[in-house]
């Protein structure tokens, strides 16, 4: 199918890439959990370049403006466990803001992203928030990235503006950069921290929830079924 | 192997254990080693209340006798101390052993007045007191030892294991029949033994239905042989039963059920779930007088008088019996409706022997057939658009003796579902009762809203799904609900084709937090909304004015009613002698109009479109820089000029993007997804999402002549037109803009589609969103449901108003209630979320809402029981609240003051009330029985009954069994119920016999 079968970076992806659930398919064998991440922020702020570092380990200058929304998948190992991580990436245009908030719904992540050169970009980061919160589920985890915090010369926003940002907004906070590829792993590595330990705790607090099928997303059925009662 | 130690190894025959009986004996010890039984130190005595809070252990294991199997039972209390003193105690017996000092766990446990009458325990824990005892039963529950030389052989074979071992604990073995409950047994400890033996009789013999009888027997048991017997001390317990509540007649009234089916009742009847108990929740009350450890000299009760009068009794306690099914109303119904998932059958199968008939008819007489049906019976003037629409799609034809849900009752559940369709002076007179809530149940009431995936309180998704309920139980079940069901999808059909609002659900994009129904509502509201959008622009003014309802009066979600609009709908009442020639126009034109708008191609069509496409096709090639009339622009975009022209440029008119519905969105994401994470794939993926990029760029074309590409993104992604400051030649400052890297980049999708938009405005643009065929769809969807589907769509909703009940009926004070309410609403959050809609989930959920609902009827019972008006202090209020509560929480509450106390008072008012209105029924006779027993002359009528359960025990300190022997707890337990029971416990000395 278009070529990704060559692709032999993710194994893990063939099997579910050919399912037709692509939310729960509980059959596919080569994850055990399976996450899905949203990218947002304004436009060209770096979401997709992002992305691909994470993703490739690539970079390029330019990429194409995203339409509508993309995405593309990492397979991380976390205690064990093999967390497959689908990330969405999403057009940041104003006028896509309705065709996106549609996809908030089964994200159990948002990467909230602004532009350390562009103070625009980080005033809508109170925005965007508040979208989250109309649109997720109420235990979607945030974290907020300053991204291009490779050209000093240009910035605008400090890092200790976004830093209380954060905390105002109650947010874990990274500056970062998809070109230097500083910090790239780092939030995606923390944001699943974040997610497994609300599962985990969700667990704990309600111990009915290990045999019930889920919890807030429900894409962490395809978890606690497979292996109920796991702390991740 | 090794050969040198073959030969060391000889047979060995153990001929120490050869007989069964041996065997059995050796097994025994064995047992008694395994659970470290033996040689231990004694425990301490139970503390008051320990049977109570506290746990029993068991453990268990085989026995066999020749080949009789046996099961061994250790019990014991689990007191807080025990752990920690057992320990404590084994290293002090191991230095105090040959003094012998301590008093058997058996002896003390024999003659420990605190846990006398326990509530709860194991009843040979409960006759002689005891927290510690081995029980052997025959394994087999249909076995049983039957004759008394077998349980002596097996008694005497458990002492020799006892003496062998030197285990204090008391040993039984069940005889007879289990239900029975007979046991003897046998204790050993040092120097003395103590037997256990039981009588159990069908009736009570006479000389021995009293204390006096009791004490003769327990002293002819004791053989005293010497002359001065010390007094017998005796503890008396009387339990009265309680079932009359004069004061307070069970205060939950049924719902008139009458009035359903007169149908006279409002139409708010279908949207308020019943909720408490059909019987009072509360079946009897138990009251417990107990006289502890009074001296036999103290009290005399014999066959012609008592001292026992319960009025005077020092300690009262009492204990509640509830009802096992209280047929709680809310619990019922949700069962009921929960219970039709499980139907397969489709509507058809369900209702189509009553259409076909029906369908042979003719039209003539369907008409008059729904004329019967809209009769106004009821006395509004109701358009019943249920049966206007049945005569359009000649769908539902139905006789009105035959369909499941009689006509006139389905008039008031349509117009109590669509209360649009009602004039307006009526909807006006119907208000909602607010009632008072505390703020506790409104933020339990919001947080409901946020967490549960359902729909809106009070709107069309949540009546519908409360109504249905109803509807089920009153209307005759699966059939009623698949008639109402098609009914109301006719009615949604109706709508769309003749642009009616579906009232009551949210306009705009479907709430993806709301159940997947709502979401369908919700996007044939979007279908209607578009549609009527689209008409009233393609129609031009003045053409079909008449046919456009303002459509902005009714997007803002005013609940204007549309009778004016519904007045010059064929078939409505006023117009009704013409009905047939003007329903069927009427339906011919919606025809006409449904074939237009289905073959529209075009986001809207116009007049003069013919012209206009060939204009457009002019345009094509020169894409850009033609020169064309500006269409469609929408506001002027401030400071901001083409770059080529220098003109105004426009904000054009767009498209909306297509509404979706969580469904749709998920197969739109799988398709997407399942392009892969190639490059490919994400091509793929943005050329499968530039339709509304072209659109955009097509409708801004159109808007803004001679624009390029650069205009376009200053107005779109503004941050991709990087402006540079560059210094001219002669060192003025030019503002230059060029598109950004990722905008040149050759042959991207934006230049792409730039360059193959034309310039068409959004109106007459292919469609983004084909409101015809989503709504068809929705209508395929709705329709396609069979009852059981449509029953497990309606679940969220239905639980959602369950809770809401539950959160309004909810008891203040109940701590526990608190907690269940958080389990259900969790519980409800997560089933309700998931999604898979799985029926056994529910019916989970509906048990907990059930058990809710009980606790709640219970707790509202007891109030009105104990209400303060019967108090005669009225400073006692509080005690008297404290006690109801604790009556709620705890199976056995003592009251405090006893008879004199303000709880008490009221206890003996109920109790005398009680006597007083069962002895104007009674015959004679039975009460001058009562009179003769109670010995109460001063009245005629004695406050309480019978007590319908005696127990005294009888404890004395006797040497046994000659005169000379030591001086040893003796016991005896009688109680006297029905039947007759003496459970005695005689200790005797082994050495001075």
């Amino acid at each position: 199918m278009y070529g990704f079968q060559q692709n032999g970076t993710y194994p893990p992806v063939m099997a579910s890439a050919n399912d037709s659930k692509w939310q729960k398919d509980a059959a596919d064998q080569n994850f055990d959990y399976m996450f899905k991440l949203l990218i947002i922020g304004n436009s060209s702020v770096g979401k997709t370049s992002f992305l691909f570092r994470y993703a490739d380990d690539s970079f390029t200058s330019a990429f194409v403006s995203t339409v509508g929304i993309d995405f593309k998948v990492k397979t991380v190992f976390r205690q064990d466990k093999r967390v497959k991580l689908q990330i969405w990436d999403t057009a940041g245009q104003e006028r896509y803001r309705t065709i996106t908030t549609a996809y908030y719904r089964g994200a159990m992540g948002f990467l909230l992203m602004y532009d350390v050169t562009n103070e625009e970009s980080f005033n809508a980061v109170q925005d965007w928030c508040t979208q989250i919160k109309t649109y997720s589920w109420d235990n979607a985890q945030v974290v907020l990235v300053g991204n291009k915090c490779d050209l000093e010369d240009e910035r605008v926003v400090s890092m200790e503006r976004g830093k209380q940002l954060a905390d105002q907004l109650g947010l874990e906070f990274f500056e970062t950069s998809a070109k230097e590829n500083i910090n790239v792993k780092a939030v995606f590595e923390r944001l699943v921290d974040i997610i497994c330990d609300k599962m985990s705790e969700s667990l704990d607090s309600d111990p009915t929830l290990v045999s019930s099928q889920s919890k807030g997303t429900r894409l962490t059925e395809n978890a606690n079924t497979q292996n109920s009662g796991c702390s991740c | 192997m090794v050969p040198e130690d073959d030969s060391e190894v000889f047979e060995i025959t153990d001929f120490t254990t050869a007989s069964d009986w041996e065997r059995f004996i050796a097994r025994f010890e064995e047992i008694l080693h395994e659970w470290k039984l033996v040689n231990r130190g004694y425990l301490q005595p139970v503390k008051k209340g320990d049977f109570l809070n506290c746990n029993w252990e068991e453990k268990n294991d085989e026995l066999t006798f020749a080949d009789f199997k046996f099961k061994v039972t250790y019990m014991v209390l689990k007191t807080s101390s025990s752990g920690s003193k057992s320990g404590k105690e084994t290293k002090e017996e191991e230095n105090e052993e040959d003094q012998d000092e301590g008093t058997p766990t058996v002896f003390s446990d024999l003659m420990n007045m605190e846990n006398d009458f326990p509530f709860r325990a194991h009843c040979l824990s409960r006759w002689y007191g005891l927290q510690e005892f081995l029980i052997i039963s025959p394994a087999s529950t249909t076995d049983a030892i039957d004759s008394e030389s077998r349980s002596k052989l097996l008694l005497s074979s458990a002492s020799i294991a006892l003496n062998n071992t030197g285990c204090t604990i008391p040993v039984y073995v069940q005889v007879q029949q289990r239900w029975r409950k007979l046991y003897s047994g046998t204790a050993i400890v040092p120097g003395a033994s103590v037997e256990f033996e039981m009588a159990h009789l069908k009736k009570i013999p006479q000389q021995y239905n009293h204390l006096a009888g009791l004490l003769d027997v327990f002293k002819s048991k004791l053989g005293c042989v010497y002359i001065s017997m010390p007094p017998v001390s005796v503890s008396v317990r009387f339990t009265y039963i309680l079932q009359e509540w004069i004061h307070c007649p069970w205060p939950q009234s049924p719902p008139d059920f009458s009035s359903f089916l007169e149908c006279e009742v409002g139409c708010s009847d279908y949207g308020v779930l019943p909720f408490g108990a059909c019987i009072d929740p509360i079946s009897e009350l138990n009251l417990s007088c107990t006289w502890p450890s009074l001296s036999e000299d103290m009290i005399v009760e014999n066959h012609v008088y008592s001292d026992l009068d319960p009025l005077q009794a020092p300690q009262w306690s009492v204990k509640l019996q509830m009802t096992e099914d209280a047929q709680c109303l809310l619990g019922e119904y949700l069962r009921e409706f929960l219970e039709l998932s499980q139907h397969k059958e489709t509507t058809d199968e369900l209702l189509g022997h009553v259409l076909d008939e029906t369908d042979k008819d003719q039209a003539g007489d369907i008409t008059q057939a729904l004329q019967r049906l809209t009769e106004p019976a009821v006395g509004y003037n109701i358009p019943t658009l249920g049966h206007v629409v049945s005569s359009a799609t000649t769908k539902l034809k139905m006789k009105p003796d035959e369909a499941p849900i009689p006509g006139d009752i389905l008039n008031g559940v349509l117009l109590f579902l669509f209360p649009d369709a009602k004039k307006s002076e009526k909807s006006e007179s119907k208000e909602k009762e607010t009632v008072e809530k505390s703020p506790r149940s409104l933020k339990l009431m919001e947080d409901l809203s946020k967490q549960l995936k359902s729909s809106p309180v009070n709107g069309l998704t949540h009546r519908l799904a409360i109504c249905f309920c109803i509807v089920n139980h009153h209307h005759g079940g699966l059939r009623a609900v698949a008639h109402l069901w098609q009914e109301f999808v006719l009615e949604m059909r109706y709508r769309w084709e003749n642009n009616y609002y579906i009232t009551d659900v949210e306009h705009g994009q479907p709430n993806m937090k709301a159940s997947i129904l709502h979401q369908k509502l919700q996007m044939l509201n979007c279908c209607i909304e578009r549609k009527i959008k689209r008409e009233s622009l393609g129609y031009g003014h003045g053409k079909d004015l008449e046919h456009d309802p303002n459509p902005t009066d009714h997007a803002d979600g005013s609940s204007r009613p549309l009778s004016p609009t519904y007045q010059r709908r064929p078939l409505s009442t006023s117009s009704r002698s013409q009905s047939p020639s003007s329903g069927s126009m009427g339906k011919r034109r919606y025809e006409s109009l449904d074939i237009s708008s289905s073959d529209e191609e075009f986001f809207e069509c116009d007049t003069e479109q013919g012209e206009d496409e060939a204009d457009g096709e002019d345009h094509e090639s020169f894409a850009d820089t033609a020169s064309h009339k500006p269409d469609g622009r929408l506001a002027p975009i401030k400071d901001l000029k083409l770059l080529n022209s220098g003109e105004q440029v426009y904000i054009p008119i767009t498209q909306e993007p297509a509404p979706m519905t969580e469904d749709m969105l998920e197969e739109h994401a799988e398709v997407l997804a399942k392009l892969g994470t190639s490059a490919e794939g994400t091509q793929l993926r943005a050329r499968m999402q530039s339709a509304c990029l072209l659109s955009d760029m097509e409708s801004f074309k159109a808007a803004n002549p001679n624009c390029i590409l650069e205009d376009f993104v200053r107005w779109y992604s503004p941050r991709d037109y990087v402006l540079e400051e560059l210094e001219g030649e002669d060192g003025e400052k030019v503002k230059t803009g060029t598109l950004s890297p990722r905008m040149k980049i050759p042959g991207n999708m934006w230049v792409e589609v730039w360059q193959s938009a034309k310039p068409i405005p959004a109106r007459r643009q292919r469609r983004l969103f084909d409101d015809t065929k989503e709504a068809e769809k929705v209508l395929h969807f709705l329709a396609s449901m069979k009852p059981g589907q449509v029953v497990l769509h309606m679940m969220p909703m239905l639980i959602h108003a369950a809770i809401v009940k539950v959160i309004e009926n909810e008891d203040q004070d109940t701590e526990n209630l608190k907690v269940l309410l958080d389990q259900i609403m969790n519980k409800a959050a997560k089933v309700t979320r998931s999604p898979l809609m799985d029926a056994r989930k529910y019916e989970d959920l509906v048990r907990m809402i059930e058990l809710a609902e009980t606790v709640i009827a219970r707790a509202k019972s007891l109030k009105t029981k104990f209400t303060s008006d019967l108090l005669d202090m009225s400073s006692a209020e509080e005690e008297l609240q404290v006690f109801v509560n604790s009556l709620l929480r705890q199976p056995e509450v003592i009251v405090r003051g006893g008879p004199c106390g303000p709880a008490g008072s009221i206890i003996h008012k109920l109790f005398t009330a009680a006597q007083r209105a069962s002895h104007m029924v009674l015959d004679e006779e039975e009460g001058e029985i009562k009179l003769e027993e109670l010995q109460k002359p001063t009245s005629t009528v004695p406050d309480f009954p019978r007590p319908s359960a005696r127990e005294y025990i009888l404890r004395a300190m006797v040497p046994r069994p000659a005169p000379y022997s030591r001086v040893l707890p003796q016991k005896m337990y009688c109680v006297l119920v029905d039947d007759f029971r003496l459970a005695g416990a005689f200790s005797s000395d082994t050495t001075f016999q």
